[in-house]
């Protein structure tokens, strides 16, 4: 395990790696490869501003609102992105309803589409070509701006806080609830005393994965901002209009800031808050039952959330063979003409993701195998190096990759190399806590008996922890690819002529209007994405291997 | 018998915690011997040590007089049999089994042949394609006993290996364990902390407490002439009576127990006016209704505890509370009010009360 060793047993057990140099090897490696490649390109964005750069942060007013605009929108869209989330959990995980499976449907949706869909759709159904207000109510409305902004960001995000919430839901025992009620509690009062307490981890940790997603999202501000300033958008306009690189450096400086900030919160202050212990046990006990009229008023409120974004996704599909969104309804083909004409797209999309998550996985699973099973000294730097890039901003992984290198050794500027490595890296943190997990479902004495057995280390790796991690494996693989598909902030930076991909394709024809093209290459997109998670699935259940997302 | 197995002055640190201090251990060939303390003892740490799984700071760890240290587990064919039993989850029941010979390439016949023996030894013929999870806890037990000796190895080590098994279950395992033991002439080293499992098996156990060994012995020896409070206590019920001695001569023991004196023979160093603590199990002292005489204390019964096959009374005794066990329960129930208590003397057992501080 990691922690709780002093420096004297680290060197102890760094001297011991001298019996065994594949490890030894391995370790160094990694530590050259995730420096150079996520460590580096921080210091690159950081260090290359001046001084006086950085000072114009504070003295330029679009900087300033920026700088305020990225936090207010954090703080609101994280409340609703909770609270819905919360709703959503409880509602799933409580309540004896119908429907459940679309809820679960609804809440996966947003996190196998690309970022900026729910803002494409929102852009269809209420804005000045609006399905909604144009075409039903004949309203010209300008809907750019920090209020659809935030719905849109709401509906985005909110998935995230969701599986998190959920997650520690399932694992409080309904017992406890009894217990109370036994003990003469009314329901509110086991809501309010137990119940809640136990889930507040669970939900402050959801919050903060959902705020840090928002702080730094940047397809749906670029699409639905309008004139609002923000960050991530701001450090685009600096680089895609004025090629100035110092400023976008001081403005992506500035987004990091707080996104290190919630992601340290989320680690070291919520991760120790947790009181829900692992036990492994199934919880098959009926929860305590709320009364009618709270469970139908929440199943309500749900159900009309999941409307709102099924709405949102038929948009997208309807949108896709509409001949020209808001004058002329027919149906179409030409939209998916225009996709297939630029399947090469498509293609790096698919080649990318599958290059970038395929080294992410790999990498990711040797070094949760040796910060999970080895002591090695220094498991914590390593620790430390796998989520690090988690806690990177997109946007600010792009420009340190664009600025780290464009200059020998590593000249990868325009390559399709620069665009798979940063997807690489920037995908670790989600491998290594899928396979983080499962080698922490696996008791401690099973590898030793390996070895008691006669299996060496390498052999005891291959035949009992490989074969054990092939759920987490793939889970982190097919997550990664799916992530690596649908990213926009990453890559944008980082593209050219010929490498680039489809969320790329998406953002220039919403920009100039083309939302029919827009739709299709999004659907597309999504289909991609849902046909490779379904097939996975499938292929992985025959197996006997249950994929977690 | 020869030493099989050797522990010489063995140290292992864990930062400021000191897990062995300088243990010494020698195990002859072919023996039982149980490791037995409460948690944080030392006594997982000193297997793991022989195992392989940690090397000690200082000290040597022999195998038939071969050197141990730095030798990596998977070379020292010492088969430890794991308290979780560490199946391989992803393995049929003849793959956990067969998996130690499939290392060593043994040809299929060889294997089939010694699986098969192996299941047949641990009645588990017909279960060879299920996986562990599709097996009850005791079924995983034998099949973990089962790989662990499919190898051949003189040697067993065990860690705990019942303390996932029910009540009933554990005690018929132990006969079974131990007649396998003797019959494949295993030498067996066994952690626990259960000290109905260490004197039942056991040929020898060695009672360990803060990385040290604090008494080596007999299950007699353990049991009935413990070496300090901490065993007296560790291993079963005890009373102890606060003495001094009176006299002492040859072997022969009197010590003044409030206004009683007690006699009998000690092989304890002690002398006149020396205090002193009697140790008393409670089925060594009998308990009478006082009108029927005999026995040399009085008290009164506090409290009882009717227990089947005995009924256990909290009887008071001067200024303390004693435990006595009745063996043979009336049919009419228990006894009360005041009784005498008669002492098993040749069963009494001293210890000096000079460097043994109660704790």
């Amino acid at each position: 395990m990691a922690g709780g060793t002093t420096l004297r047993e680290s060197i102890k057990e760094m001297k011991r790696l001298k019996n065994e140099p594949l490890l030894l090897v391995a370790i160094v490696l990694i530590i050259l490869l995730v420096g150079y490649f996520t460590i580096w390109p921080v210091i690159k964005v950081i260090s290359v501003p001046q001084a006086s750069d950085y000072a114009q942060l504070f003295a330029k007013r679009r900087w300033i609102s920026a700088l305020k605009n990225s936090l207010f929108m954090t703080v609101v869209s994280t409340l609703s992105c909770t609270a819905i989330a919360f709703l959503f959990a409880y509602v799933v995980s409580r309540l004896n309803v119908p429907c459940k499976g679309l809820f679960r449907f609804v809440a996966l949706l947003p996190i196998v589409s690309p970022p900026f869909i729910v803002a494409l759709s929102y852009i269809l159904l209420f804005g000045i070509q609006g399905i909604i207000t144009k075409g039903l109510l004949g309203l010209h409305v300008d809907i750019y701006g920090k209020f659809g902004l935030w719905i849109v960001q709401t509906v985005t995000f909110f998935p995230y806080a969701y599986s998190v919430i959920l997650g520690v839901i399932q694992k409080i025992s309904p017992n406890l609830e009894y217990a109370a009620y036994n003990m003469g509690a009314t329901r509110w009062q086991v809501f309010r005393d137990v119940f809640w307490p136990l889930c507040r981890p669970g939900v402050a940790g959801g919050a903060l994965i959902a705020a840090v997603n928002v702080l730094c999202d940047f397809g749906n501000p670029m699409m639905i901002g309008g004139d609002l300033a923000l960050l991530p958008t701001e450090a685009y306009m600096q680089i895609s209009g004025w090629y100035d690189m110092n400023t976008a450096a001081v403005l992506a400086s500035a987004l990091l800031v707080p996104a290190l900030a919630i992601f340290v919160i989320n680690r070291f202050w919520v991760g120790k808050r947790s009181y829900v212990t692992i036990t492994g046990k199934e919880i098959s006990l009926t929860p305590l039952k709320p009364p009618a009229w709270v469970k139908w008023g929440l199943f309500s409120l749900t159900m009309l959330v999941s409307l709102f974004v099924l709405l949102v996704y038929g948009s997208l599909a309807l949108g896709a063979f509409t001949k020209a969104w808001g004058y002329d309804w027919s149906l179409t083909l030409n939209n998916m003409r225009y996709v297939l004409n630029k399947g090469g797209q498509i293609w790096n999309s698919i080649r990318f993701g599958l290059l970038a998550s395929l080294g992410a996985s790999l990498l990711a699973m040797v070094l949760a195998y040796i910060v999970q099973k080895k002591q090695v000294g220094v498991n914590r730097l390593l620790d430390f190096l796998a989520i690090l890039p988690g806690a990177i901003p997109g946007i600010f992984l792009g420009i340190g990759f664009v600025m780290a290198f464009n200059e020998p050794p590593m000249e990868l500027t325009g390559t399709a190399a620069i665009m798979v490595l940063a997807l690489l890296f920037w995908n670790i943190p989600t491998c290594y806590s899928a396979c983080t997990a499962g080698l922490q479902q696996i008791g401690a004495s099973v590898e030793d008996a390996a070895l008691n057995l006669g299996a060496s280390s390498f052999v005891s790796f291959r035949d009992v922890i490989l074969p054990l991690l092939k759920g987490p494996f793939m889970s982190g693989f097919v997550l990664s690819f799916l992530r690596s598909v649908t990213c926009l902030s990453v890559v944008i930076f980082l593209y050219a002529p010929n490498t680039i991909v489809g969320t790329i394709s998406i953002m220039g024809l919403v920009e100039t209007g083309q939302w029919g093209s827009a739709a299709a290459f999004t659907v597309t997109l999504i289909s991609i994405a849902f046909t490779v998670l379904k097939v996975s699935q499938v292929v992985l259940r025959r197996q006997g291997i249950r994929l977690e997302l | 018998m020869e030493n099989f197995i050797e522990f010489r002055n063995v140290t292992k640190r864990f930062d400021d915690f000191v897990a062995l201090d300088n243990v010494s251990l020698s195990i002859p060939r072919g023996s039982f011997v149980t490791l037995l303390g409460p948690s944080g003892c030392g006594k997982t740490t000193l297997l793991r040590q022989l195992a392989g799984f940690a090397e000690p700071e200082e000290g040597d760890i022999l195998i038939e007089g071969r050197r141990m240290n730095g030798l990596p587990p998977y070379k020292r064919n010492t088969p430890l049999v794991f308290q979780e039993y560490a199946l391989f989850p992803h393995m049929t029941v003849y793959e956990n089994i067969s998996y130690g010979l499939k290392l060593q390439k043994a040809p299929k016949e060889e294997m089939d042949r010694r699986v098969a023996e192996m299941l047949e030894m641990f009645n588990l013929t017909g279960l060879e394609k299920r996986f562990p999870k599709q097996l009850s806890g005791g079924q995983q037990q034998r099949v973990a006993f089962a790989r662990a000796l499919i190898m051949g190895q003189k040697i067993l080590l065990l860690d705990e290996p019942l303390s996932n098994l029910d009540a009933k279950l554990r005690v018929e395992v132990r006969t079974e364990l131990r007649q396998l033991q003797q019959r494949l002439q295993i030498t067996a080293i066994y952690v626990t902390h259960d000290q109905d499992e260490a004197l039942s098996m056991s040929d020898i156990i060695a009672v360990m407490r803060k990385g040290r060994i604090e008494q080596l012995g007999t299950p007699w020896d353990i049991y009935f002439r413990p070496v300090s409070r901490f065993v007296a206590d560790f291993v079963g019920t005890v009373n102890f009576l606060p003495c001094v001695v009176e006299k002492k001569e040859g072997k022969s023991l009197t010590v003044r127990y409030h206004q009683q004196t007690l006699t009998f023979d000690t092989e304890v160093d002690l002398r006149p006016g020396e205090p002193c603590t009697v140790v008393v199990r409670p089925e060594c002292m009998t308990v009478r209704p006082e009108h029927a005489g005999e026995g040399q204390l009085v008290g009164e019964i506090q409290n009882y505890s009717f227990l089947g096959r005995y009924i256990r009374y909290w009887i008071r005794c001067n200024d303390q509370t004693l435990i006595v066990d009745d063996s043979n329960p009336g049919l009419t129930g228990a006894i009360s009010g005041r009784v005498r208590l008669s002492l098993d003397l040749p069963k009494l057992h001293v210890l000096k009360d000079v460097g043994n501080a109660p704790d």
